[in-house]
């Protein structure tokens, strides 16, 4: 018979009961949706780089000749090395030149080349293997014809196949990019025999499958030390002590996507807890009503015999079969819906085979998680109105005894009005309900605010980057070694500014990263600016660190740093003379003065400058010219995932305001009945009663926005820190935002209350006096 | 032996730090099959022995027999089987669960005794719980058994109510101003029921009420005021319940 009672009481309490099915539903629906996506792509992932035996390590620094092979082959712990010739050309199209990273092999062993259609790679082969979603965006079909440019050099080829590359799971256009836009750029494969130039083919990368490491991710301690011991070897073996060996985790290819699945993987963890927050707040408010309106019948039914853990048993049970029946059909939803979903998006951006989504085991244990949490704090809920013998329990709850304050018997008190002093006194004997109503509001102004702060982070970015730190409206990408003086030339012609760019090592203390040294020449074009965004000249006296290098290398203002630059044995020790803050590149900046104090030579790859009449530039040292515009434009599709995230978070926050501002609003209606009914007779009209009501609400909204703007920052600063490691990514909120977090919160919780104070009309003053149900 | 023994029972209550007696000293032996009523004026202490006989309430001092056990030491789960197996209750405002049919309200009773469980000591293999069909015919509603208890009239709730008291087969009922909500009419009806239980079924009946003309139909009548008992008569012809005017 309890069961029945229990389904009538769900029934009769549906909009509570329903708002705890969809919080725990909703959880489970993005967890198992997120976590699944991420089993199953990871599961693609490594599945591809088994089937196509992606490298393990990869040697850069010098020309490699066959003998080297054989040396490196020679090594223990060595199963397999090769040769190639890493390159970027172009791809000439009836309309323009794209960029394409070209590869010429010799052999297809490590790394192999993944056919999507056309005929298979052998050593010796002419021909052009090209990335198949280039092909299919630039409508290019086996047997075409092609031309390619590289060094100046055009040459013809035959496209033999269309492809995928396990190193090519993720490739951008130049550093300067931040999104992937495949098919306006691409990658191919060639026999090292094509390889356009005359003075024979630049075999500048050696990759080596190695014994000790699989395929499978991510990337273990056991693995990275059998790379240090065999970069030793190496280095030894070939007789350069500047050779860069590189494994997987320093692939961007390899770990963007790593990094995007670390990040899913932290926001699936993070919806269960925020919505099982969202449910957990449901659940007391509505276990705690329940239980207090039936005080009475508790009390009757331990009356009849009925025992405490029976009686407990029933409404826990309520939370219990809730949010079990949420959670599990959560689950199966989001492995229905959200999984493809994902994987739709996420297969413009990664460029691997048949993700498909994976049920694992903590899918099982977050909704046993989530049940537990929903049961215990039925529970907890329930407990106090089940402690007390049946005598007790039948009788009506005694008001709390409250002793006056200090505050009460002030002057100040007897001006407040009937209104304030009502709320005053309400909410000091209902501490936890309010309490948590201000939760629940801060709650919902936390995800807002950082749901717009997300945008305004992104516009600011953008802001910053191109508008503020580099101002320059073109920028002249020269070829690899052209000489200084060429490049000087461009220089003065187009008043520009110029810049080199080198991979580094950067070492301090116990840690090491890799960034890049960026040595500028005196100009207008480049700014800077410290930790807390205020402009500041570049440092003459030495060199500058970026801010975020800084902090993961733990370096303050004063430190010394070891640098080295990719390709050269010299060890640098430097004393950080400067931080500044960087959105994109981190590592130093100094003055071409500062450069070669060091005893190194400057040779700028790149003129910034806003004249506009370098944009048709076609001379044969420009690699290209690049617009600002443009690569703004790239910021565009961070702001649609950004978007997203947004519709995401701005939707668990109504949700959340509702919930909790419903559910305490009408917990709080129904303690209140009796007073609002007395209220009533004693001539107060019903509007005067529902502004009485509304006052209160209007305190704990206010309380829970001032209360949510800083956890708002907190998440947001939280989600920018999460980004990848080359990008120093500020949580920036601006000033309408706060507005309009605040304000959408506000009214949210005035319809709520407004909602809820209609049931004052409906108030039967008689029937409320005699009570009881 | 009597069936209940209350040696020197009272029941105290500290409020702020002042401590009161809601019942004090109260000795009474009660009879298998008797119709006790309690009579008081209001604040006297009733409601308290009540709620001390039915176990919904421990003493603070004294003893308390039942059938030679003493309820009086007994703590939270021995009282809750002391109440599946013994006691009836029949309150002032009825208590039905709101959400249960009259059927189900008294059904509510197997669950009661299942869950109390077959190796509990008041457990003799004699006492079966009524079906709820019978329960129901014996106070006459069997036409209303699939009505909810906001579909029936104070009086039919009342009786509902003692349909779910007996269900349980109790050898004890006890009855909380059972009529103070009804009228004449319906009251008689209702203390006629009570009545029948008592002489025609040879249960022990403790009904408590503050009405003077109730206690006319009881076999004894007991009278507490400032919380100790005043008087303790026997009635060696009470009238009928039918007949009873106040
Ligand atoms: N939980 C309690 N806390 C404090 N005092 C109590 C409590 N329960 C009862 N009392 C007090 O004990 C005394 C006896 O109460 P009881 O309910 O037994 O009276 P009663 O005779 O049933 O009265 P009525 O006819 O009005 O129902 C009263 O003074 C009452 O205020
Ligand atoms: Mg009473």
């Amino acid at each position: 018979m309890l069961i029945r009672n229990m389904f009538r009481n769900l029934f009769k309490n549906k909009v509570q009961f329903i708002s705890i099915f969809i919080m725990s539903f909703l959880g489970l629906f993005v967890f198992v949706g997120m976590d699944s996506e991420v089993a199953g792509f990871t599961e693609a992932e490594e599945a591809f780089y088994n089937e196509y035996g992606l490298a393990d390590i990869w040697v850069r620094g010098m020309k490699f000749m066959p003998d080297d092979i054989d040396k490196v082959k020679g090594l223990e712990g060595v199963k397999d090395a090769e040769r190639r010739a890493s390159v970027k050309g172009k791809f000439l199209l009836p309309d323009r030149e794209a960029d394409m990273y070209l590869t010429f092999i010799e052999s297809n062993e490590i790394s192999r080349i993944g056919i999507v259609e056309g005929e298979t790679y052998s050593s010796g082969k002419s021909g052009i293997w090209i990335d198949y979603v280039f092909a299919n965006k630039n409508s290019l079909k086996c047997g075409d014809r092609v031309k390619l440019k590289y060094e100046g050099k055009t040459f013809d080829e035959t496209v033999r196949g269309t492809i995928r590359h396990p190193e090519y799971v993720y490739f951008l256009r130049d550093s300067a990019s931040m999104m992937p836009d495949y098919g306006f750029y691409g990658m191919a494969f060639l026999d090292a025999s094509e390889f356009p130039l005359e003075n024979g083919t630049e075999f500048n990368e050696l990759i080596i499958d190695a014994e000790g490491i699989d395929n499978y991710v991510p990337v273990n301690d056991d693995e990275k030390a059998v790379r240090k011991s065999l970069e030793a070897k190496i280095r030894e073996v070939l007789e350069n002590d500047t050779l860069a060996v590189l494994d997987k985790d320093d692939q961007l290819s390899y770990q963007t996507f790593r990094a995007e699945m670390d990040q899913h993987r932290g926001m699936s963890f993070m919806f269960p807890v925020v919505f099982m927050l969202i449910s957990v707040l449901g659940i007391i408010t509505t276990m705690t009503r329940l239980t207090k309106r039936q005080r009475i019948q508790i009390g009757t039914l331990k009356a009849l015999g009925l025992s405490k853990s029976v009686i407990t048993m029933h409404y826990v049970s309520y939370g219990f079969f809730l949010s079990l029946a949420g959670s599990v059909l959560g689950a199966l939803a989001g492995y229905k819906y959200i999984v493809d979903l994902v994987l739709t998006m996420m297969a413009d951006t990664y460029l691997i085979p048949n993700p498909r989504g994976k049920l694992t085991s903590s899918g099982v244990f977050v909704i046993a998680a989530s049940v537990a949490v929903a049961t215990l704090v039925s529970f907890l809920s329930c407990r106090h109105q089940l402690k007390f013998p049946p005598a007790e329990t039948l009788r009506p709850e005694a008001p709390k005894h409250m002793k006056t304050s200090r505050f009460e018997k002030s002057a100040l008190w007897k001006g407040l009005g009937f209104a304030t002093q009502w709320n005053l006194r309400d909410v000091r004997r209902n501490k936890a309900r309010t309490g948590m109503g201000i939760i629940g509001v801060a709650g919902s102004t936390m995800l807002m605010i950082s749901a717009f702060g997300c945008l305004d982070s992104i516009e600011f970015i953008t802001d910053w980057m191109y508008g503020q730190l580099n101002t320059a409206g073109y920028q002249i990408v020269m070829k690899d070694n052209t000489p200084y003086e060429e490049v000087y030339e461009y220089a003065v012609k187009y008043k520009g500014q110029m810049v080199e760019n080198i991979s580094a090592v950067f070492e301090a203390g116990e840690i090491d990263k890799n960034g890049t040294v960026t040595v500028i020449e005196r100009g207008s074009l480049l700014h800077f600016q410290d930790d807390d965004f205020r402009s500041e000249g570049l440092t003459e006296n030495g060199i500058a660190m970026s801010a975020k290098m800084a902090r993961s290398l733990n370096i303050w203002e004063g430190d010394f740093v070891r640098w080295h630059l990719t390709g050269d044995d010299k060890w640098q020790k430097d004393r950080v003379v400067q931080i500044y803050a960087n959105p994109g590149t981190q590592g130093i900046t100094m003055f071409r003065k500062v450069y070669e104090q060091h005893e190194y030579k400057f040779m700028p790859q790149m003129v910034l400058t806003n004249m506009e009449s370098v944009k048709d530039l076609d001379d044969e040292a420009v690699l290209g010219v690049q617009d600002t515009k443009g690569l703004m434009r790239s910021m565009d599709e961070m702001k649609k995932m950004m978007y997203m995230m947004m519709a995401i978070f701005i939707s668990a926050a109504v949700i959340l305001g509702v919930v909790v501002l419903y559910n305490q609003g009408i917990l709080s209606y129904v303690e209140k009945i009796r007073e609002m009914a007395t209220l009533k007779v004693l001539g107060f009209t019903t509007g005067k009663i529902r502004l009485i009501l509304q006052l209160q609400n209007v305190w704990i909204t206010i309380a829970g926005i001032i209360l949510g703007i800083p956890l708002g920052k907190l998440l947001l600063y939280g989600i920018m820190a999460d980004m990848p490691e080359q990008m120093d990514y500020r949580g920036i909120i601006f000033g309408p935002s706060y507005l309009y977090s605040a304000a959408g919160t506000f009214v949210l919780s005035t319809l709520v209350s407004a909602f809820l104070s209609r049931k004052v009309r409906s108030v039967d003053m008689v029937e409320a006096l005699k009570g009881i149900e | 032996m009597s069936l209940i023994e209350l040696k020197n029972i009272s029941r105290a209550y500290t409020v702020g730090d002042r401590e009161f007696y809601a019942i004090h000293d109260i000795n009474m032996n009660l009879e298998e099959g008797e119709l006790v009523v309690i009579l008081g004026p209001s604040g006297a202490g009733k409601s308290t022995l009540l709620n001390i006989l039915g176990g919904m309430d421990s003493p603070t001092e004294g003893e308390f027999f039942f059938d030679g056990r003493d309820i009086a030491r007994f703590k939270d789960k021995d009282l809750t089987d002391y109440r599946a197996w013994n006691v009836g209750v029949v309150f002032q405002f009825y208590n039905l669960i709101p959400t249960l049919t009259a059927y189900e309200n008294v059904a509510l009773m197997k669950d009661v005794r299942a869950n109390s469980g077959k190796r509990s000591v008041w457990n003799k293999g004699d006492v079966e719980v009524m079906a709820p069909e019978n329960a129901i015919a014996a106070v006459g509603l069997s036409e209303r058994m699939d009505h909810f208890p906001s579909q029936l009239s104070g009086g039919e709730q009342q009786r509902i109510s003692i349909a779910r008291a007996i269900a349980k087969n109790p050898r004890l009922l006890l009855c909380d101003e059972p009529t103070g909500a009804l009228d004449t009419n319906t009251g008689r009806e209702v203390l006629k029921l009570l009545q029948d239980i008592s002489h025609k079924e040879g249960r022990t009946v403790v009904m408590v009420t503050h009405n003077s003309s109730c206690a006319e139909i009881a076999d004894r009548v007991i009278r507490v005021k400032n919380a100790t008992v005043v008087s303790d008569e026997r009635i060696e012809s009470p009238k009928d319940a039918l007949e009873v005017n106040w």
